[in-house]
């Protein structure tokens, strides 16, 4: 019991710890949003009376009771620029930004597992100097030349032209894997090589394990000895790595694919809320991820129990 | 005189290290009797593991080479054996026990799991079938409970308890050959007793022989009819055990004594790059 | 003792014939390593360019608009010039400065923080000093990048050491965590037992004794962070909140963006192969240290 209050402890402090630096620099630190609600030619009165509205002449401390009361209450206002309800927004974009991040991120990971695996099983041999070099070139390349030259060689006359240059027009399936396609090539390229080279350590330390001497002197092939033992050891490092990347794959990787490729997720309308300094958008996308985050950790942890019985 | 179970003929190991070549076992030839227990005596570093995981086949070819003369393991030669025939003999005809009990078993399955895979593996039985050779297996190592040891993992268990259910693995398929690298090292000295015991009892049984691989010249004089005396790679000394200690021949098994206080453990100075990994 | 490389752990192996010094045996493992000999190579060189940027010896003419627009390869602009008829060869040139003093500012920065707070955390190990850290490293792994160096840039009001201050600000938790790590391990070896027997203060262990036992950690770490300076600063300039003034690969990879769909890659080319081979270069020497410090580990 105390674990479970432990941890959701840890998590609270999480969520807090976030949601006060964001707000020391966003709100805090912040453009004053006064004239741009009113123009330069106001009465000190109309001043007065928006700086009111807007909270600025509150104590520091009461603003950021506010700032967590509105997000707990889920009451995120609207943005800034469009006038939109934030709510809103996030009901509309989450989804599309799931629908085009997870495909290339399950397949980036479990094509790395497989890469790793391999490399790993004939460690030394030209198999594996071909698996680490192609891993380690991979890395050197950024996501950002990834996309432009994916873009060029696969939606466009210079290249193949099979696949549309950017938008979301997606009504049924294959319209989602036209436009989800190379996205989702660009992921998986630009992780693979990160997530090959992270398995493959994990496998090669877990191989040199005594429980696998044991396994292979009791007659076990090589097959078994990777896929059952190796592999079911590993879970946790494995486990650890999916659920951590997640935030910096999904996250971040949205906000460029996304602004990239002109579709509309979270990714997106984060970016225009940076350019246009939107900070209902800013602060509620914040507030997501940090939920976000102390959820991936619960689930890591439930995750470990089931896989490993060592684990409490 | 009856043909050895056994028999090893001019066996040597070469590691690569870096970009150097150590050869660890060097011409090596020994025959191993049906139901005796041959002792393999020698510091660490001597190459005595790797003698042993050479019979098996399991030093990797990235790691070293291995070449012998022949390895005769009841007519066939293991030498020259392809690896799908070596997976058929480890385990079922030459079985490895460890000197890491605490780490031997894989801590993501139940004891049971790992003791019934090997069964079905080399005796192709069903999974009630295999159960009921566990349980009986367990119980032949003098486990009490085999029920809650065989459902238990790893970690839920003592290492004595480990070492024992290591025991019966190695045991199920009535090897002709068990080698036993330094079994009761890692525990303390009651547990060692027992292990012991039930280990000869079981072999005795079964008509095993035993290589039993030590440091320790106590476990030689109580419980092995040979011994070989190995020092850096080779074969310094092969004689029954009692001449062992009356009259040793090469004056380095005359050091080994000589250090050994009484007949308990080697001083630490000699060991001091031990068994520890 | 020497331990073995792949699969197994030896148990016996005999001693070596000559027994070389630690950071002797060190460097010749990366000596020997061909892969990671290349990668300083590669690496020395783009250094020199950036040193001859620094010194004015080259690249001067990255900003001079004196040719027309999108003009190819040619003997006046050997990559050619961009739509504002700027040289693309001298851009790109003067970008290698641009990423070193990127790099060279996170990396060093970046380290330090992590080695003093990791240093910190793991002496006073399950304390609420350790805490604190770990509480702190938890909520900036938490903070999206891209917000997060968009509320520095907010906050500093537009000033151009904002995209420095947010990778340095997030980058050090790595180090900082495997410092902690390995300084709760070094804390019960002997030798820092025997200095605090001796009543020597907790700052000068760590200073002295600890934090030189972690410099295989801190250099590789350097490196990489090295890596991600590179790979952040191109992907804030696209989003428009990296370099501010000057001229970096970032830079003219955004510019190519709309280029590329009407056929002109040259800025596209030189910002991407020049960002490739300095990538590869360091990632390559990355890898040769980190084989070179634990051989155990890598592709023998």
């Amino acid at each position: 019991m105390s674990y479970t209050l432990r941890k959701a402890l840890q998590g609270l402090l999480l969520i807090l710890g976030v949601t006060f630096i964001s707000f020391l620099l966003m709100v805090w630190f912040g453009p004053d949003q006064t004239y741009t609600l009113i123009g330069k030619n106001a009465t000190p009165a109309q001043i007065q009376e928006v700086r009111q509205t807007l909270g600025y002449d509150r104590h520091f401390l009461a603003r950021y009771a506010d700032y967590l009361v509105e997000l707990l209450t889920l009451d995120l206002g609207a943005s800034t620029s469009s006038g939109e309800p934030v709510s809103g927004m996030l009901a509309r974009t989450v989804p599309v930004t799931l629908a085009l991040m997870l495909p290339g991120f399950v397949l980036g990971n479990l094509l790395g597992v497989t890469l790793g695996m391999a490399a790993a099983r004939r460690r030394g041999q030209w198999s594996d100097r071909l698996i680490s070099g192609l891993s380690v070139t991979g890395m050197s390349i950024s996501f950002l030349i990834i996309i432009i030259a994916f873009q060029v060689l696969l939606c466009t006359p210079y290249g193949l032209d099979l696949f549309p240059v950017r938008g979301w027009q997606v009504t049924d399936l294959p319209s989602y894997l036209r436009y989800v396609a190379v996205p989702s090539f660009a992921l998986i390229f630009v992780t693979l090589g990160y997530n090959t080279r992270f398995y493959r350590a994990v496998f090669v330390e877990e191989s040199a394990r005594d429980h696998i001497r044991t396994a292979h002197a009791f007659g076990a092939s090589p097959a078994v000895v990777m896929w059952k033992h190796v592999l079911k050891n590993s879970m946790v490092p494995i486990i650890t790595r999916i659920m951590f990347s997640i935030p910096l794959v999904i996250i971040s990787g949205s906000l460029l694919i996304e602004s990239y490729f002109g579709i509309p997720g979270v990714g997106k309308i984060t970016f225009e809320a940076i350019t246009n300094g939107d900070q209902p958008v800013l602060k509620a996308v914040v507030g997501l991820t940090a939920a976000a985050f102390v959820l991936i950790q619960l689930a890591a942890d439930l995750l470990y129990r089931a896989v490993d019985p060592r684990v409490a | 005189m009856s043909t050895p179970v056994l028999s090893v003929q001019e066996l040597s190991v070469t590691l690569r290290l870096g970009r150097q070549m150590l050869t660890v076992v060097d011409g090596v030839s020994f025959d191993l009797r049906a139901g005796e227990v041959l002792a393999l005596v020698g510091e660490s570093g001597c190459g005595k593991t790797k003698t042993a995981e050479a019979l098996l086949g399991l030093v990797p070819p990235g790691l070293g080479s291995v070449r012998a003369k022949r390895i005769d393991l009841g007519g066939k030669d293991l030498a020259v054996l392809g690896e799908p025939a070596m997976r058929r003999i480890r385990g079922r005809e030459i079985s490895m026990v460890f000197q890491e009990p605490l780490t031997a078993l894989d801590p993501v399955f139940r004891a049971g799991q790992q003791l019934a895979s090997v069964l079905r593996r080399h005796l192709r039985c069903g999974r009630t079938e295999a159960r009921a050779a566990s349980l009986d297996m367990l119980r032949r190592v003098g486990i009490a409970d085999p029920e809650r040891v065989l459902d238990s993992y790893p970690h839920e268990l003592s290492g004595g308890m480990r070492q024992r259910v290591i025991i019966a693995t190695a045991m199920a398929c009535r090897p002709r050959v068990l080698i036993a690298d330094e079994p009761t090292t890692a525990l303390d000295v009651t547990t060692q007793a027992q292990v012991l015991a039930q280990l000869t009892a079981l072999t005795r049984e079964s008509g095993t022989a035993i290589l039993l691989i030590t440091h320790d010249l106590g476990l030689v004089a109580q419980y092995s009819d040979r011994a070989l005396v190995m020092r850096r790679g080779r074969i310094v000394e092969d004689t029954l055990v009692g001449e062992l200690f009356r009259k040793p021949g090469h004056p380095y098994t005359a050091e080994l004594l000589a250090t050994a206080v009484g007949l308990a453990r080697p001083p630490a100075g000699r060991d001091a790059a031990g068994p520890t990994p | 003792m020497i331990s073995s490389s792949a699969g197994y752990a030896a148990r016996e192996v005999p001693a070596p014939t000559r027994d070389r010094g630690a950071a002797e045996r060190i460097w010749v493992r990366l000596r020997d390593d061909r892969s990671g000999m290349i990668g300083l190579v590669v690496v020395g060189l783009f250094l020199a360019v950036a040193a001859a940027v620094w010194l004015g010896l080259a690249g001067q003419g990255w900003s001079a608009a004196d040719g027309g627009r999108w003009e190819p390869a040619g003997p006046q602009h050997w990559f050619g010039t961009n739509v504002l008829g700027q040289d693309v060869f001298q851009r790109a040139i003067y970008s290698v400065r641009t990423a070193f003093e990127i790099g060279l500012a996170v990396a060093l920065l970046s380290t330090a923080l992590g080695a003093a707070l990791g240093a910190l955390a793991g002496w006073y190990s399950h304390g609420w000093v350790d805490g604190t850290v770990l509480w702190l490293m938890g909520v900036l792994d938490s903070i999206p990048f891209f917000l997060f160096v968009a509320a520095v840039a907010y906050a500093m009001q537009g000033q151009p050491w904002a995209m420095h201050l947010a990778m340095i600000a997030t980058f050090w938790t790595t180090t900082g965590r495997l410092v902690r790590a390995e300084v709760m391990k070094l804390k019960t070896r002997e030798f820092v037992l025997a200095a605090r027997s001796i009543g020597l203060p907790a700052p000068l262990i760590l200073a002295r004794h600890v934090l030189p036992n972690t410099v295989h950690i801190l250099l590789v770490q350097s490196t990489i962070a090295f890596v991600a300076a590179i790979k952040t600063e191109v992907i804030l300039s696209f989003l428009g909140l990296g370099v501010q003034d000057g001229v970096s690969w970032g830079l003219m990879l955004a510019e190519s963006t709309q280029e590329v769909l009407a056929g002109h890659f040259n800025n596209f080319l030189a910002a991407s192969v020049m960002l490739f081979a300095l990538l590869m270069g360091f990632n390559l020497l990355a890898d040769a240290l980190q084989d070179a410090f634990d051989p155990r580990q890598g592709t023998p």
